[in-house]
Protein backbone atom coordinates (compact mmCIF):
# COMPACT_ATOMS: atom_id res chain seq x y z
CA UNK A 1 0.00 0.00 0.00
CA UNK A 2 2.72 2.29 0.95
CA UNK A 3 4.57 1.05 -1.83
CA UNK A 4 1.91 1.87 -4.73
CA UNK A 5 1.51 5.49 -2.55
CA UNK A 6 5.83 6.20 -3.25
CA UNK A 7 5.07 4.50 -6.76
CA UNK A 8 2.12 6.89 -7.53
CA UNK A 9 4.10 10.13 -5.87
CA UNK A 10 7.01 9.42 -7.92
CA UNK A 11 5.11 9.12 -10.89
CA UNK A 12 3.55 12.21 -10.79
CA UNK A 13 6.75 13.87 -9.66
CA UNK A 14 7.66 12.84 -13.29
CA UNK A 15 4.98 13.69 -14.87
CA UNK A 16 5.31 17.70 -13.87
CA UNK A 17 8.68 17.82 -15.55
CA UNK A 18 7.64 16.49 -19.19
CA UNK A 19 9.56 18.84 -21.51
CA UNK A 20 9.73 16.78 -24.28
CA UNK A 21 6.54 15.38 -25.92
CA UNK A 22 6.73 12.78 -29.08
CA UNK A 23 4.10 11.27 -31.45
CA UNK A 24 4.11 7.61 -31.25
CA UNK A 25 4.04 5.12 -34.14
CA UNK A 26 4.43 1.23 -35.00
CA UNK A 27 7.16 -0.20 -37.52
CA UNK A 28 6.58 -3.31 -37.57
CA UNK A 29 5.23 -4.06 -34.66
CA UNK A 30 7.92 -2.32 -32.77
CA UNK A 31 7.27 1.23 -31.10
CA UNK A 32 9.00 4.68 -32.17
CA UNK A 33 9.02 8.16 -31.01
CA UNK A 34 9.64 11.71 -33.32
CA UNK A 35 9.77 14.78 -31.48
CA UNK A 36 6.41 16.37 -32.07
CA UNK A 37 7.53 19.85 -32.82
CA UNK A 38 8.82 18.27 -35.92
CA UNK A 39 5.56 16.95 -36.71
CA UNK A 40 3.48 19.16 -38.83
CA UNK A 41 -0.26 17.18 -39.02
CA UNK A 42 -1.25 13.38 -39.59
CA UNK A 43 -3.17 11.89 -41.89
CA UNK A 44 -4.50 9.08 -43.58
CA UNK A 45 -4.19 8.54 -47.57
CA UNK A 46 -3.59 6.07 -50.59
CA UNK A 47 -2.99 6.39 -54.16
CA UNK A 48 -0.21 8.19 -54.27
CA UNK A 49 1.71 9.62 -57.52
CA UNK A 50 4.39 7.38 -58.71
CA UNK A 51 7.74 9.35 -59.39
CA UNK A 52 9.74 7.25 -62.26
CA UNK A 53 13.31 6.16 -61.51
CA UNK A 54 12.28 7.72 -57.48
CA UNK A 55 14.24 5.84 -54.78
CA UNK A 56 12.52 2.91 -53.96
CA UNK A 57 11.28 4.03 -50.24
CA UNK A 58 10.07 6.78 -52.22
CA UNK A 59 6.13 5.99 -52.27
CA UNK A 60 5.53 9.07 -54.44
CA UNK A 61 4.35 12.41 -53.75
CA UNK A 62 1.11 13.85 -52.52
CA UNK A 63 -0.93 16.42 -53.01
CA UNK A 64 -1.69 17.91 -49.49
CA UNK A 65 -4.21 20.84 -50.05
CA UNK A 66 -2.05 22.42 -52.72
CA UNK A 67 1.25 21.66 -51.56
CA UNK A 68 3.23 18.48 -53.28
CA UNK A 69 5.02 16.68 -50.94
CA UNK A 70 7.10 13.85 -51.15
CA UNK A 71 6.18 10.77 -49.04
CA UNK A 72 8.62 8.37 -48.01
CA UNK A 73 7.74 4.55 -46.58
CA UNK A 74 9.56 4.46 -43.14
CA UNK A 75 9.01 0.78 -43.68
CA UNK A 76 10.66 0.31 -47.03
CA UNK A 77 13.76 2.91 -45.55
CA UNK A 78 14.40 0.94 -42.58
CA UNK A 79 14.26 -2.44 -44.08
CA UNK A 80 11.15 -3.24 -42.07
CA UNK A 81 9.05 -4.95 -44.53
CA UNK A 82 5.51 -6.10 -42.19
CA UNK A 83 4.65 -9.33 -44.15
CA UNK A 84 2.16 -9.88 -42.04
CA UNK A 85 0.05 -7.23 -42.72
CA UNK A 86 0.59 -6.79 -46.48
CA UNK A 87 -1.91 -3.88 -47.02
CA UNK A 88 -3.91 -3.93 -50.43
CA UNK A 89 -3.94 -1.20 -53.43
CA UNK A 90 -6.55 0.46 -52.13
CA UNK A 91 -5.95 0.86 -48.50
CA UNK A 92 -5.65 4.00 -46.40
CA UNK A 93 -1.58 4.85 -45.27
CA UNK A 94 -1.13 6.04 -42.64
CA UNK A 95 0.81 9.80 -42.19
CA UNK A 96 2.96 11.62 -40.35
CA UNK A 97 3.42 15.02 -41.96
CA UNK A 98 7.15 16.58 -40.99
CA UNK A 99 7.71 19.77 -41.27
CA UNK A 100 11.76 19.56 -41.33
CA UNK A 101 14.46 22.42 -42.16
CA UNK A 102 11.87 24.23 -44.58
CA UNK A 103 10.54 21.56 -46.48
CA UNK A 104 7.59 19.46 -45.74
CA UNK A 105 7.48 15.21 -46.27
CA UNK A 106 5.11 12.69 -45.26
CA UNK A 107 6.60 9.65 -43.50
CA UNK A 108 4.67 6.25 -43.85
CA UNK A 109 4.22 4.00 -41.12
CA UNK A 110 2.31 0.93 -39.73
CA UNK A 111 0.20 2.96 -37.20
CA UNK A 112 0.02 5.74 -35.44
CA UNK A 113 -0.47 5.67 -31.60
CA UNK A 114 -0.51 8.21 -29.47
CA UNK A 115 1.80 11.70 -28.06
CA UNK A 116 3.77 10.73 -24.85
CA UNK A 117 5.15 13.32 -22.94
CA UNK A 118 8.32 12.47 -20.86
CA UNK A 119 11.45 14.31 -19.54
CA UNK A 120 13.64 14.72 -21.74
CA UNK A 121 16.25 13.48 -18.97
CA UNK A 122 14.80 10.54 -19.26
CA UNK A 123 16.12 9.56 -22.54
CA UNK A 124 18.91 7.31 -23.03
CA UNK A 125 21.38 7.72 -25.39
CA UNK A 126 21.11 5.16 -28.21
CA UNK A 127 22.69 1.70 -27.45
CA UNK A 128 25.02 0.06 -30.55
CA UNK A 129 23.65 -3.04 -30.40
CA UNK A 130 20.51 -1.77 -32.20
CA UNK A 131 20.30 -3.64 -35.30
CA UNK A 132 17.53 -2.40 -37.42
CA UNK A 133 17.80 1.00 -37.55
CA UNK A 134 21.23 2.44 -38.23
CA UNK A 135 22.28 4.02 -35.22
CA UNK A 136 22.94 7.71 -36.46
CA UNK A 137 19.47 7.90 -37.08
CA UNK A 138 18.41 7.64 -33.13
CA UNK A 139 18.35 10.03 -30.79
CA UNK A 140 17.79 8.18 -27.93
CA UNK A 141 15.47 5.95 -25.95
CA UNK A 142 13.26 6.18 -23.33
CA UNK A 143 10.62 4.01 -21.50
CA UNK A 144 7.23 4.99 -20.89
CA UNK A 145 4.67 3.22 -19.45
CA UNK A 146 6.22 -0.18 -19.81
CA UNK A 147 7.14 0.72 -23.49
CA UNK A 148 10.30 1.43 -25.20
CA UNK A 149 10.35 3.99 -27.26
CA UNK A 150 13.00 4.71 -29.79
CA UNK A 151 13.38 8.02 -30.93
CA UNK A 152 14.09 8.76 -34.08
CA UNK A 153 16.23 11.95 -35.49
CA UNK A 154 13.90 12.93 -38.17
CA UNK A 155 16.41 15.95 -39.04
CA UNK A 156 19.04 13.43 -39.66
CA UNK A 157 17.34 11.33 -41.59
CA UNK A 158 16.18 13.20 -44.63
CA UNK A 159 18.79 15.98 -43.68
CA UNK A 160 21.02 14.58 -46.49
CA UNK A 161 20.44 14.16 -49.83
CA UNK A 162 21.67 10.18 -49.91
CA UNK A 163 21.08 9.06 -46.00
CA UNK A 164 22.04 5.59 -46.51
CA UNK A 165 25.73 6.90 -48.16
CA UNK A 166 26.09 9.92 -45.91
CA UNK A 167 29.43 9.68 -44.50
CA UNK A 168 29.37 8.57 -40.48
CA UNK A 169 30.24 12.25 -38.94
CA UNK A 170 29.96 12.01 -35.03
CA UNK A 171 28.51 15.14 -34.03
CA UNK A 172 29.51 14.74 -30.53
CA UNK A 173 33.04 15.78 -29.46
CA UNK A 174 35.53 13.27 -28.98
CA UNK A 175 37.51 16.00 -26.13
CA UNK A 176 35.82 19.03 -24.58
CA UNK A 177 36.09 21.94 -27.37
CA UNK A 178 39.25 24.28 -25.85
CA UNK A 179 37.86 27.54 -23.92
CA UNK A 180 37.45 30.47 -26.15
CA UNK A 181 39.37 32.67 -23.92
CA UNK A 182 42.77 30.77 -24.35
CA UNK A 183 45.80 32.73 -22.54
CA UNK A 184 46.54 33.76 -26.02
CA UNK A 185 46.74 37.60 -24.80
CA UNK A 186 48.90 36.92 -21.69
CA UNK A 187 51.02 35.12 -23.31
CA UNK A 188 52.23 37.33 -25.39
CA UNK A 189 52.46 39.85 -23.04
CA UNK A 190 56.23 38.86 -22.01
CA UNK A 191 56.63 39.18 -25.60
CA UNK A 192 56.11 42.28 -25.69
CA UNK A 193 57.36 43.87 -22.24
CA UNK A 194 61.12 43.97 -22.79
CA UNK A 195 60.67 46.61 -25.60
CA UNK A 196 60.86 50.04 -24.83
CA UNK A 197 58.11 51.46 -22.79
CA UNK A 198 57.82 54.69 -24.77
CA UNK A 199 56.49 52.23 -27.83
CA UNK A 200 54.59 50.64 -25.91
CA UNK A 201 52.69 53.96 -24.88
CA UNK A 202 52.84 55.01 -28.51
CA UNK A 203 51.06 51.79 -30.05
CA UNK A 204 48.49 52.29 -27.10
CA UNK A 205 47.82 55.21 -28.59
CA UNK A 206 47.23 54.19 -31.83
CA UNK A 207 45.58 51.36 -30.91
CA UNK A 208 42.68 53.84 -28.83
CA UNK A 209 42.67 55.94 -31.92
CA UNK A 210 42.06 53.15 -34.11
CA UNK A 211 38.91 52.47 -32.20
CA UNK A 212 38.22 56.25 -32.26
CA UNK A 213 38.29 56.43 -35.65
CA UNK A 214 37.17 53.46 -37.24
CA UNK A 215 36.51 51.19 -34.03
CA UNK A 216 38.82 49.08 -35.06
CA UNK A 217 39.85 46.91 -31.69
CA UNK A 218 43.42 45.66 -31.79
CA UNK A 219 43.24 42.14 -29.95
CA UNK A 220 45.22 39.04 -30.41
CA UNK A 221 43.41 38.71 -33.43
CA UNK A 222 45.74 41.48 -35.59
CA UNK A 223 48.09 42.34 -32.32
CA UNK A 224 50.90 40.72 -34.99
CA UNK A 225 49.87 42.89 -37.50
CA UNK A 226 49.73 46.39 -35.27
CA UNK A 227 53.20 45.49 -34.02
CA UNK A 228 54.69 44.62 -37.13
CA UNK A 229 52.98 47.52 -38.81
CA UNK A 230 54.05 50.09 -35.99
CA UNK A 231 57.38 49.50 -37.00
CA UNK A 232 57.24 50.27 -40.51
CA UNK A 233 54.72 53.32 -39.75
CA UNK A 234 57.53 54.58 -37.67
CA UNK A 235 60.24 54.26 -39.90
CA UNK A 236 57.98 56.38 -42.43
CA UNK A 237 56.64 59.21 -40.31
CA UNK A 238 60.12 59.23 -38.13
CA UNK A 239 58.53 61.25 -34.76
CA UNK A 240 54.90 62.25 -36.20
CA UNK A 241 54.01 58.41 -34.99
CA UNK A 242 50.64 59.95 -33.84
CA UNK A 243 47.50 59.40 -35.66
CA UNK A 244 45.28 62.84 -35.29
CA UNK A 245 42.58 62.27 -37.60
CA UNK A 246 40.49 59.85 -39.26
CA UNK A 247 42.81 60.31 -42.74
CA UNK A 248 45.89 58.98 -40.38
CA UNK A 249 44.04 56.50 -39.04
CA UNK A 250 42.53 55.37 -42.45
CA UNK A 251 46.70 55.52 -43.88
CA UNK A 252 47.83 53.09 -40.93
CA UNK A 253 44.82 50.66 -41.59
CA UNK A 254 45.06 50.65 -45.41
CA UNK A 255 47.77 47.62 -45.69
CA UNK A 256 45.46 45.40 -42.99
CA UNK A 257 42.82 44.67 -45.78
CA UNK A 258 43.07 41.29 -47.21
CA UNK A 259 42.86 40.77 -50.85
CA UNK A 260 39.88 41.31 -52.91
CA UNK A 261 38.22 43.09 -50.26
CA UNK A 262 34.55 44.76 -51.76
CA UNK A 263 35.31 43.11 -55.11
CA UNK A 264 35.11 39.57 -56.49
CA UNK A 265 37.87 37.26 -55.97
CA UNK A 266 39.94 36.62 -58.83
CA UNK A 267 40.46 33.30 -59.82
CA UNK A 268 43.90 32.36 -58.69
CA UNK A 269 42.81 33.02 -55.32
CA UNK A 270 39.64 31.31 -56.16
CA UNK A 271 41.94 28.03 -56.80
CA UNK A 272 44.36 28.89 -53.52
CA UNK A 273 40.88 28.71 -50.97
CA UNK A 274 39.21 25.70 -53.10
CA UNK A 275 42.01 23.74 -52.40
CA UNK A 276 41.10 23.62 -48.44
CA UNK A 277 37.38 22.32 -49.58
CA UNK A 278 36.65 18.58 -48.65
CA UNK A 279 37.31 16.51 -51.72
CA UNK A 280 33.81 14.81 -51.63
CA UNK A 281 31.11 15.86 -49.65
CA UNK A 282 26.86 15.26 -50.27
CA UNK A 283 24.40 16.85 -48.60
CA UNK A 284 24.32 20.01 -47.10
CA UNK A 285 27.10 22.59 -47.31
CA UNK A 286 26.48 25.46 -44.76
CA UNK A 287 28.21 28.49 -44.92
CA UNK A 288 28.79 31.24 -42.69
CA UNK A 289 29.71 34.29 -44.32
CA UNK A 290 29.57 37.83 -41.52
CA UNK A 291 30.53 41.42 -42.83
CA UNK A 292 29.52 40.36 -46.22
CA UNK A 293 29.13 44.17 -47.42
CA UNK A 294 27.81 44.28 -50.98
CA UNK A 295 28.00 40.74 -51.41
CA UNK A 296 30.84 40.32 -53.64
CA UNK A 297 32.60 37.76 -51.81
CA UNK A 298 29.43 35.90 -50.94
CA UNK A 299 28.68 35.67 -54.63
CA UNK A 300 33.09 34.34 -54.78
CA UNK A 301 32.39 32.03 -52.08
CA UNK A 302 29.13 31.06 -53.79
CA UNK A 303 30.58 30.28 -57.21
CA UNK A 304 33.78 28.66 -56.03
CA UNK A 305 32.02 26.00 -53.80
CA UNK A 306 29.06 25.37 -56.48
CA UNK A 307 31.89 24.86 -59.40
CA UNK A 308 34.29 22.87 -56.45
CA UNK A 309 31.23 20.78 -55.16
CA UNK A 310 28.51 20.78 -57.38
CA UNK A 311 26.47 18.03 -55.69
CA UNK A 312 26.46 19.61 -52.77
CA UNK A 313 23.59 21.33 -51.73
CA UNK A 314 25.24 24.38 -50.64
CA UNK A 315 23.48 27.33 -48.03
CA UNK A 316 25.60 30.89 -47.40
CA UNK A 317 24.51 32.76 -44.97
CA UNK A 318 25.92 36.76 -45.72
CA UNK A 319 25.26 39.15 -42.79
CA UNK A 320 25.92 42.57 -42.99
CA UNK A 321 25.04 45.69 -40.33
CA UNK A 322 25.43 47.75 -43.10
CA UNK A 323 21.80 48.51 -44.34
CA UNK A 324 22.20 50.09 -47.68
CA UNK A 325 25.40 47.69 -48.85
CA UNK A 326 23.76 44.31 -48.11
CA UNK A 327 20.27 45.95 -49.45
CA UNK A 328 22.10 46.08 -52.54
CA UNK A 329 23.51 42.74 -52.49
CA UNK A 330 21.06 40.36 -53.33
CA UNK A 331 20.75 42.38 -56.94
CA UNK A 332 24.25 42.95 -57.63
CA UNK A 333 24.62 43.69 -60.82
CA UNK A 334 28.31 43.37 -62.74
CA UNK A 335 29.82 45.00 -65.58
CA UNK A 336 30.63 43.13 -69.04
CA UNK A 337 34.37 42.75 -68.34
CA UNK A 338 35.11 39.02 -68.33
CA UNK A 339 35.59 37.52 -65.28
CA UNK A 340 36.71 34.22 -65.90
CA UNK A 341 36.90 30.75 -64.31
CA UNK A 342 34.40 30.25 -62.55
CA UNK A 343 32.23 33.32 -62.49
CA UNK A 344 31.60 33.10 -66.27
CA UNK A 345 29.23 29.98 -66.17
CA UNK A 346 27.40 31.25 -63.38
CA UNK A 347 26.38 34.80 -65.08
CA UNK A 348 23.15 35.49 -67.13
CA UNK A 349 22.27 38.52 -68.88
CA UNK A 350 19.27 41.10 -67.67
CA UNK A 351 17.96 44.02 -68.74
CA UNK A 352 20.14 45.89 -66.22
CA UNK A 353 23.67 44.24 -66.74
CA UNK A 354 24.87 40.73 -65.93
CA UNK A 355 23.90 38.95 -62.86
CA UNK A 356 24.02 35.68 -60.86
CA UNK A 357 22.36 32.92 -62.14
CA UNK A 358 19.27 31.79 -59.66
CA UNK A 359 21.41 28.74 -58.30
CA UNK A 360 23.33 31.14 -56.78
CA UNK A 361 21.13 33.50 -55.55
CA UNK A 362 19.41 30.93 -54.16
CA UNK A 363 22.47 29.55 -52.50
CA UNK A 364 23.21 32.98 -50.51
CA UNK A 365 20.92 34.17 -48.04
CA UNK A 366 21.52 38.01 -47.17
CA UNK A 367 20.52 39.05 -44.07
CA UNK A 368 20.62 42.71 -42.29
CA UNK A 369 22.21 41.36 -38.97
CA UNK A 370 24.59 42.49 -36.04
CA UNK A 371 26.49 39.78 -35.18
CA UNK A 372 27.32 41.28 -31.66
CA UNK A 373 23.54 40.22 -30.95
CA UNK A 374 22.61 36.51 -30.76
CA UNK A 375 24.04 34.62 -34.18
CA UNK A 376 21.21 31.97 -34.93
CA UNK A 377 22.82 29.54 -37.28
CA UNK A 378 22.62 26.28 -38.38
CA UNK A 379 25.72 23.42 -37.98
CA UNK A 380 28.70 25.12 -40.40
CA UNK A 381 30.73 23.53 -42.99
CA UNK A 382 33.01 26.95 -43.48
CA UNK A 383 33.21 30.37 -42.39
CA UNK A 384 34.79 33.81 -44.07
CA UNK A 385 35.22 35.74 -42.18
CA UNK A 386 37.60 38.58 -43.92
CA UNK A 387 38.68 41.51 -41.94
CA UNK A 388 35.54 41.57 -39.76
CA UNK A 389 36.12 40.36 -36.33
CA UNK A 390 38.85 43.45 -36.18
CA UNK A 391 36.08 45.93 -36.25
CA UNK A 392 34.49 44.09 -32.99
CA UNK A 393 35.20 44.85 -29.46
CA UNK A 394 37.01 42.09 -28.09
CA UNK A 395 34.39 40.77 -25.71
CA UNK A 396 32.34 40.41 -29.07
CA UNK A 397 35.08 38.80 -30.89
CA UNK A 398 35.16 36.32 -28.24
CA UNK A 399 32.11 35.63 -28.20
CA UNK A 400 31.88 35.32 -31.78
CA UNK A 401 34.50 32.16 -31.59
CA UNK A 402 32.14 30.89 -28.78
CA UNK A 403 29.74 30.17 -31.84
CA UNK A 404 32.08 28.78 -33.64
CA UNK A 405 33.07 26.37 -31.13
CA UNK A 406 29.41 25.89 -31.14
CA UNK A 407 28.49 25.38 -34.85
CA UNK A 408 31.03 24.83 -37.27
CA UNK A 409 31.62 21.31 -37.51
CA UNK A 410 34.83 19.50 -36.44
CA UNK A 411 37.43 19.75 -39.48
CA UNK A 412 35.35 22.86 -40.76
CA UNK A 413 37.32 25.68 -42.45
CA UNK A 414 37.91 29.25 -41.14
CA UNK A 415 38.93 32.07 -43.64
CA UNK A 416 40.38 34.55 -41.47
CA UNK A 417 41.45 38.59 -43.25
CA UNK A 418 45.08 37.99 -44.22
CA UNK A 419 46.41 39.95 -41.01
CA UNK A 420 43.77 38.07 -38.52
CA UNK A 421 44.43 34.93 -36.53
CA UNK A 422 41.24 33.42 -34.17
CA UNK A 423 41.79 34.29 -30.36
CA UNK A 424 41.65 30.31 -29.71
CA UNK A 425 44.59 29.04 -31.59
CA UNK A 426 45.26 25.81 -30.02
CA UNK A 427 41.56 24.90 -30.94
CA UNK A 428 42.64 25.19 -34.72
CA UNK A 429 45.05 23.92 -37.36
CA UNK A 430 46.62 25.91 -39.20
CA UNK A 431 46.67 24.71 -43.31
CA UNK A 432 48.40 27.02 -45.82
CA UNK A 433 48.42 27.18 -49.71
CA UNK A 434 51.07 29.58 -51.25
CA UNK A 435 50.16 32.65 -48.93
CA UNK A 436 46.68 31.85 -48.11
CA UNK A 437 45.92 30.42 -44.70
CA UNK A 438 43.02 28.90 -43.37
CA UNK A 439 41.87 27.53 -39.77
CA UNK A 440 40.49 24.41 -39.47
CA UNK A 441 38.69 23.14 -36.69
CA UNK A 442 40.27 20.35 -34.39
CA UNK B 1 16.92 39.46 -40.76
CA UNK B 2 16.95 38.63 -44.54
CA UNK B 3 17.10 42.00 -47.00
CA UNK B 4 14.44 41.19 -49.10
CA UNK B 5 11.87 41.24 -46.24
CA UNK B 6 12.84 45.16 -44.86
CA UNK B 7 11.72 46.86 -47.39
CA UNK B 8 8.25 45.90 -48.00
CA UNK B 9 7.89 46.51 -44.08
CA UNK B 10 8.79 50.12 -44.31
CA UNK B 11 6.79 51.25 -47.21
CA UNK B 12 3.73 49.11 -46.23
CA UNK B 13 4.41 51.25 -42.47
CA UNK B 14 5.06 54.37 -43.80
CA UNK B 15 1.83 54.22 -46.76
CA UNK B 16 -0.77 52.75 -44.31
CA UNK B 17 0.13 55.63 -41.64
CA UNK B 18 0.31 58.25 -44.33
CA UNK B 19 -3.31 57.16 -45.43
CA UNK B 20 -4.99 56.47 -42.35
CA UNK B 21 -3.59 60.13 -40.74
CA UNK B 22 -3.99 61.96 -43.85
CA UNK B 23 -0.93 63.72 -42.28
CA UNK B 24 3.30 64.20 -43.03
CA UNK B 25 5.13 61.21 -41.50
CA UNK B 26 8.47 61.51 -41.27
CA UNK B 27 10.79 58.66 -41.56
CA UNK B 28 14.00 58.14 -39.46
CA UNK B 29 16.39 55.90 -39.73
CA UNK B 30 16.25 51.84 -39.42
CA UNK B 31 18.30 49.85 -37.40
CA UNK B 32 18.32 46.65 -35.09
CA UNK B 33 18.07 46.08 -31.31
CA UNK B 34 18.77 42.80 -29.33
CA UNK B 35 16.10 40.77 -28.27
CA UNK B 36 15.23 42.08 -25.68
CA UNK B 37 13.53 45.53 -25.43
CA UNK B 38 11.13 48.00 -23.48
CA UNK B 39 7.62 48.58 -25.27
CA UNK B 40 6.70 51.78 -25.07
CA UNK B 41 2.95 51.46 -23.76
CA UNK B 42 0.61 50.26 -25.99
CA UNK B 43 1.60 47.08 -28.51
CA UNK B 44 0.17 45.68 -30.92
CA UNK B 45 1.17 42.07 -31.67
CA UNK B 46 1.13 40.23 -35.09
CA UNK B 47 2.25 36.66 -35.05
CA UNK B 48 3.90 35.46 -38.88
CA UNK B 49 4.54 31.86 -39.78
CA UNK B 50 5.05 30.02 -42.91
CA UNK B 51 8.85 30.21 -44.35
CA UNK B 52 9.76 32.08 -41.49
CA UNK B 53 8.95 32.37 -37.86
CA UNK B 54 8.63 35.76 -35.64
CA UNK B 55 6.19 38.83 -35.07
CA UNK B 56 5.38 42.13 -35.91
CA UNK B 57 5.10 44.75 -33.16
CA UNK B 58 3.29 48.11 -33.91
CA UNK B 59 4.68 49.69 -30.37
CA UNK B 60 3.40 53.20 -29.48
CA UNK B 61 3.02 55.15 -26.24
CA UNK B 62 -0.64 55.06 -24.46
CA UNK B 63 -0.87 59.13 -25.73
CA UNK B 64 0.39 58.67 -28.90
CA UNK B 65 -2.07 55.78 -29.22
CA UNK B 66 -5.22 57.60 -28.26
CA UNK B 67 -4.23 60.55 -30.53
CA UNK B 68 -3.71 58.40 -34.07
CA UNK B 69 -6.95 56.45 -32.57
CA UNK B 70 -8.83 60.40 -32.48
CA UNK B 71 -7.99 61.37 -35.84
CA UNK B 72 -8.70 58.14 -37.37
CA UNK B 73 -11.64 57.76 -36.02
CA UNK B 74 -12.82 61.87 -36.44
CA UNK B 75 -13.50 62.29 -32.69
CA UNK B 76 -12.04 63.25 -29.71
CA UNK B 77 -10.86 60.30 -27.62
CA UNK B 78 -9.66 61.18 -23.83
CA UNK B 79 -8.69 57.20 -22.51
CA UNK B 80 -7.43 54.06 -23.92
CA UNK B 81 -10.91 52.39 -24.24
CA UNK B 82 -11.93 49.46 -26.03
CA UNK B 83 -12.53 51.76 -29.70
CA UNK B 84 -8.79 53.27 -29.08
CA UNK B 85 -7.75 49.62 -28.58
CA UNK B 86 -9.70 48.20 -31.71
CA UNK B 87 -8.32 50.94 -33.92
CA UNK B 88 -4.71 50.66 -33.19
CA UNK B 89 -5.27 46.95 -33.77
CA UNK B 90 -6.61 47.74 -37.20
CA UNK B 91 -3.74 49.81 -37.97
CA UNK B 92 -1.51 46.51 -37.09
CA UNK B 93 -3.91 44.13 -38.97
CA UNK B 94 -3.48 46.73 -42.00
CA UNK B 95 0.28 47.37 -41.93
CA UNK B 96 1.03 44.05 -41.63
CA UNK B 97 -1.31 42.54 -44.09
CA UNK B 98 0.00 44.85 -46.64
CA UNK B 99 3.54 43.95 -45.82
CA UNK B 100 2.49 40.44 -46.73
CA UNK B 101 0.80 41.30 -49.87
CA UNK B 102 4.05 42.56 -50.88
CA UNK B 103 6.16 39.91 -49.85
CA UNK B 104 3.71 37.89 -51.33
CA UNK B 105 4.79 38.99 -55.19
CA UNK B 106 8.06 39.02 -54.47
CA UNK B 107 7.26 34.93 -53.56
CA UNK B 108 7.74 34.46 -50.02
CA UNK B 109 4.91 32.95 -48.80
CA UNK B 110 3.49 33.92 -44.98
CA UNK B 111 0.55 33.10 -43.06
CA UNK B 112 -0.76 36.05 -40.27
CA UNK B 113 -2.49 35.32 -36.80
CA UNK B 114 -4.94 37.52 -35.66
CA UNK B 115 -3.52 41.03 -33.83
CA UNK B 116 -3.62 41.02 -30.54
CA UNK B 117 -3.20 44.10 -28.56
CA UNK B 118 -0.94 44.46 -25.16
CA UNK B 119 -0.97 47.87 -23.13
CA UNK B 120 0.69 48.66 -19.70
CA UNK B 121 3.53 50.08 -18.22
CA UNK B 122 7.08 49.43 -18.18
CA UNK B 123 7.34 45.73 -20.65
CA UNK B 124 9.89 44.11 -22.23
CA UNK B 125 9.78 42.17 -25.37
CA UNK B 126 11.96 39.12 -25.91
CA UNK B 127 12.53 36.94 -28.65
CA UNK B 128 14.63 33.82 -27.87
CA UNK B 129 17.64 34.24 -30.84
CA UNK B 130 16.58 37.09 -32.84
CA UNK B 131 16.90 40.55 -32.90
CA UNK B 132 14.31 43.09 -34.12
CA UNK B 133 14.37 45.54 -36.95
CA UNK B 134 13.05 48.90 -35.88
CA UNK B 135 11.21 51.57 -38.18
CA UNK B 136 10.99 54.23 -36.37
CA UNK B 137 8.29 56.73 -37.87
CA UNK B 138 7.70 60.16 -36.10
CA UNK B 139 4.19 62.53 -36.84
CA UNK B 140 1.91 65.30 -34.88
CA UNK B 141 0.81 62.32 -32.83
CA UNK B 142 4.42 61.04 -31.77
CA UNK B 143 6.95 58.16 -32.16
CA UNK B 144 5.50 55.09 -33.80
CA UNK B 145 7.82 52.04 -33.93
CA UNK B 146 7.28 49.14 -36.28
CA UNK B 147 9.23 46.28 -34.76
CA UNK B 148 9.83 43.31 -37.05
CA UNK B 149 11.52 40.16 -35.40
CA UNK B 150 11.72 37.15 -38.48
CA UNK B 151 13.99 34.55 -38.81
CA UNK B 152 14.06 31.70 -41.43
CA UNK B 153 13.33 28.64 -40.40
CA UNK B 154 16.79 26.33 -39.71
Amino acid sequence: MEQTAVKKHKEQAEQSRIDFKMVTFSLAGKDYGIDIMKVKEISKASKFTFVPNAAPFVKGVYNLRGDIISVIDLRVFFNLLNESEETAENDLENMIILRLDGHVIAVVVDTIDKVVGIASENVQPPHPLFGDINIKYISGVVENEGRLYVILDMERIFGTEEPTEAPERSERKAAPPAPAEAPKAAGKAPKAAPAASEENIDIGFIEETLVTFLSFYSSPVNREWIIRRFATWKSQRGDDVQLTNRQDAEAFIAPFSSPFSGTLWNPDYIGKVASFLPKSQKGNFNVWNPGCGGGHESYSVACMIKKALPEVHLRIIAHDNDLIRVSTAPGLVLGENPLGDPFEEFLTKSTKGRQFKKVIKDAVLFEYHDISHENTLPKLDMVVMRDTISYLSPDKQISVFTVLDDVLKPGGILLLGTNEEPVNPDAWEKVENAGVVVYKKK
Amino acid sequence: MRVEYINPFVESAFSIMQEVLQAHIDRKDLYLKKTSQPVMGVAALVGLAGDVEGRVLIDMSRDTAIKIASTMNGEELTELDDLVKATITELANMITAQAVTKLFELGFKFDLTPPSIITGDNMQVSNADVEALIVPLEMEQGLVEINVAIRERM
